[in-house]
């Protein structure tokens, strides 16, 4: 069962890619079914799931044998995978309608999902890299699925290699493990973290979170994501939001155990996270573009897991994956309804007073801006609450300082996005904006469910249903001490959403109050050419790593071009063929085509080894 | 032990050198194939005059046998090399080696 859950979404990217022409329409229904059989399949695993499911399948190589598992880790990604997953695929029959390449969408669409189902099922390091690998491979796919244009393609491909560094960095976590354990399976590791010295320890958690950083996002190598919002949106909701993304979040839950002993890289992981939860968040003030708000509001989402699953509070960071896949998705989506109504206008300039014209899309919105604020009872609440405090118990107050700081910030820029988008006057030039068929609007609709009240499996503290799966998971015996933090939980409730309320309060004076929406697009345009430069050009990080690593490789390879390519490397070849030829034109010089010739030199040869033999005999 | 020979074995192995190297000779410096093919055969049969020699003078009739596959081979050859000679022939209209010279590396 839980190898045909693994390898339906294969067979149906297979069979999209080869009968694509001949599937049609028929391609999208027969990819969410490969999608939401597993779904199912998940379902019915649940039971014995949670409790800890083993599957060998084959043995690689004496030692290695290569199989699925199941956990509550591995359990909660598949659900969302599977699930979120099949949502979007139903989605996309609508988002996707006529493109001329709609079959081919959904073979990437069911090949990603089976990479990601790869990920998270290995039970080793190896499969969980080629699963990493293959999703990086899908993203790239989709990214620069419309492939007609420049962009897509110079975004698809920076993604790619971004990951592609990342994906070294795993690689090299593994050699040093299996150095250290001769092990590469997850549960033989881990109970040989003791052979790894501390800086062994921390070498590999650091080349471990070189690839989550890549993979999900996190500063300094996040600025592949927003470009990555040039593929179509339903991609970007399921792989930039919802599943890829987080898959950094998985790699240091599932490899708790070796964090759980290296203080240094909890440290660095929960920085590097909340840096990019601030960062994320600034830089998404300052966008127009509804998708790049919601991929910088999504890297500053990932920002909190890391800084979560960093610090060691495993349970609130993949609660807050666990609640971000829905409303990230149902925000995503929604601004697909938006894109789709206004034929591919993604500026939020040219929108406003959509909610009028798209009220379904406004409702989904709101309740997904809500719960991404961390309004009391949604989803959001309960997990940036566990996360933020998290970090203060684990004995990070910066960082749960910045986590609160992020929440303000989190508000002003959702908010900012909404009243944009819907309220005042239509701005834009489509006539008239069009609902969506009910492919689109389902899906929407059902995500709206969980992202309200998702997060009460979180209720409770210890006593709740979340504490109970995770249980075994991460048992609380393997946490570090946690600190008793002065500030109690409530107080620091408190204390966020006051800041939430402040930002949603700067948000609605700026964007959607009576004043502000009087001659809204000359307002929004006086903004945008007064928007400082260095928000503008994202911390201008895209410039300094082109300087650092794009400008060095490229004068490298200019300097291997020009003179080791065609002077050492081109001279050895050159200089091997031209002694060749000069030996080839002295022997030429004995095949004068004159038979009496060759003769006489026959003759002269075996009179040569005639003499050789009498000498040597008269010796 | 050594078999019954009119003359001794030594008389045989400079007859035999003799008409190899008549043959050596017919090959490097004659230009018609057909005499060349003609030296050849010379020289086979002055290896073979060998053979038979030392198979008398030994008891050993490997020698003999020896004797009979060189005539085969030679026979072979002459084959082909008659085959070659008049495919040449009609080719070029002329029959002298050092004219056909076209696999001139």
């Amino acid at each position: 069962m839980m190898l045909a859950l693994w390898l339906l979404p294969l067979f149906g990217a297979i069979l999209c890619w080869f009968l694509g022409p001949q599937l049609k329409a028929a391609a999208g229904w027969l990819a969410s079914l490969a999608i939401g059989v597993p779904f199912v399949l998940t379902l019915m695993l649940w039971q014995a799931g949670s409790a800890g499911l083993h599957q060998a399948l084959f043995s690689w190589m004496p030692g290695f044998t290569f199989g699925l598992q199941l956990d509550p880790l591995s359990l909660l990604w598949t659900f969302i995978i599977t699930g979120v997953g099949f949502l979007i695929h139903v989605y996309s029959m609508g988002y996707m309608e006529g493109d001329r390449a709609y079959a081919r969408f959904f073979a990437y669409m069911n090949f990603f999902v089976f990479a990601m189902l790869t990920l998270v099922l290995s039970d080793n390091f190896v499969g969980l890299l080629v699963g990493w690998g293959l999703v990086g491979l899908a993203s790239y796919f989709l990214i620069g699925f419309w492939f007609e244009r420049p962009t897509a393609v110079a975004a698809a491909r920076k993604a790619f290699v971004i990951n592609v560094a990342g994906d070294v960095g795993i690689m090299l976590a593994i050699f040093i493990l299996f150095a250290f354990t001769g092990s590469l399976s997850f549960a033989d590791v881990f109970s040989h973290v003791g052979a790894l010295g501390t800086g062994a320890l921390l070498a590999v958690c650091v080349c471990l979170f070189i690839g989550a950083a890549a993979k999900s996002a996190q500063v300094p190598l996040h600025t592949w994501l927003p470009d990555a919002m040039e593929g179509p949106t339903p991609v970007s909701a399921l792989i930039h939001a919802a599943t890829m993304v987080t898959a950094g979040v998985y790699l240091i839950a599932r490899c708790a155990p070796l964090w759980n002993h290296s203080p240094q890289a909890q440290l660095l992981v929960g920085t590097i996270g909340g840096v990019t939860a601030l960062v994320g968040a600034i830089l998404g003030m300052a966008q127009w573009d509804i998708k790049r708000i919601l991929a910088y509001s999504t890297m500053s989402q990932i920002g909190y897991m890391i800084m979560g699953v960093g610090v060691g509070a495993y349970e609130g960071g993949v609660a807050h994956f666990f609640t971000h896949a829905f409303f990230k998705a149902q925000l995503f989506l929604g601004s697909g309804l938006i894109i789709h109504a206004l034929a591919n206008e993604q500026d939020v300039r040219k929108m406003g007073g959509l909610a009028k014209k798209l009220p379904f899309a406004f409702w989904a919105m709101l309740i997904g801006v809500l719960a991404i604020c961390g309004v009391p009872g949604l989803s959001g609440f309960f997990s940036k609450d566990q996360v933020i405090y998290g970090a203060l118990e684990h004995g990070h107050p910066w960082l749960y300082a910045v986590g609160i700081l992020t929440a303000g910030i989190t508000a002003y820029y959702m908010f900012r996005m909404l009243f944009v988008t819907f309220l005042g006057e239509y701005r834009g030039d489509v006539d008239h904006p069009h609902g969506s068929g009910w492919q689109m609007v389902v899906p929407v609709a059902i995500l709206i469910v969980p992202s309200v009240v998702a997060g009460w499996l979180l209720f409770g503290g210890e006593n709740s249903a979340w504490a109970h799966f995770f249980a075994t998971q991460f048992p609380a015996t393997q946490l570090p001490a946690a600190n008793v933090p002065a500030i109690s939980e409530g107080l620091t409730t408190l204390i966020v959403l006051a800041l939430v309320v402040l930002g949603f309060a700067v948000a609605w004076v700026r964007y959607g109050s009576k004043a502000a929406l009087h001659n809204a697009a000359e307002r929004l345009e006086r903004e945008a050419t007064r928007m400082p430069g260095i928000l503008v050009n994202a911390f201008y990080i895209d410039v300094i790593l082109d300087a650092v690593f794009v400008r060095t490789s490229q004068a490298l390879g200019s300097l291997f071009s020009r003179f080791v390519d065609p002077l050492v490397l081109d001279g050895a070849v050159r200089g091997v063929a031209g002694t060749a030829g000069r030996l080839g034109g002295l022997a030429r010089l004995l095949q004068n085509g004159l038979v009496r010739s060759y003769a006489l030199l026959l003759v002269l040869g075996a009179a040569l080894f005639l003499a050789y033999y009498a000498f040597a005999g008269a010796r | 032990m050594t078999g019954e020979l009119p003359v001794a074995i030594i008389n045989y192995v400079f007859l035999s050198s003799v008409i190899f190297f008549i043959g050596v000779a017919g090959v490097l410096l004659r230009r018609n194939p057909l005499i060349i093919l003609m030296s050849i055969e010379l020289m086979w049969n002055a290896a073979n005059l060998l053979f038979l020699s030392f198979a008398k003078a030994w008891a050993n009739n490997a020698g003999q046998i020896f004797a009979f596959l060189v005539i085969t081979v030679a026979a072979a050859e002459a084959a082909i090399g008659l085959a070659i000679v008049v495919t040449v022939f009609r080719a070029a209209k002329n029959v002298d080696v050092d004219d056909v010279r076209s696999l001139q590396g």
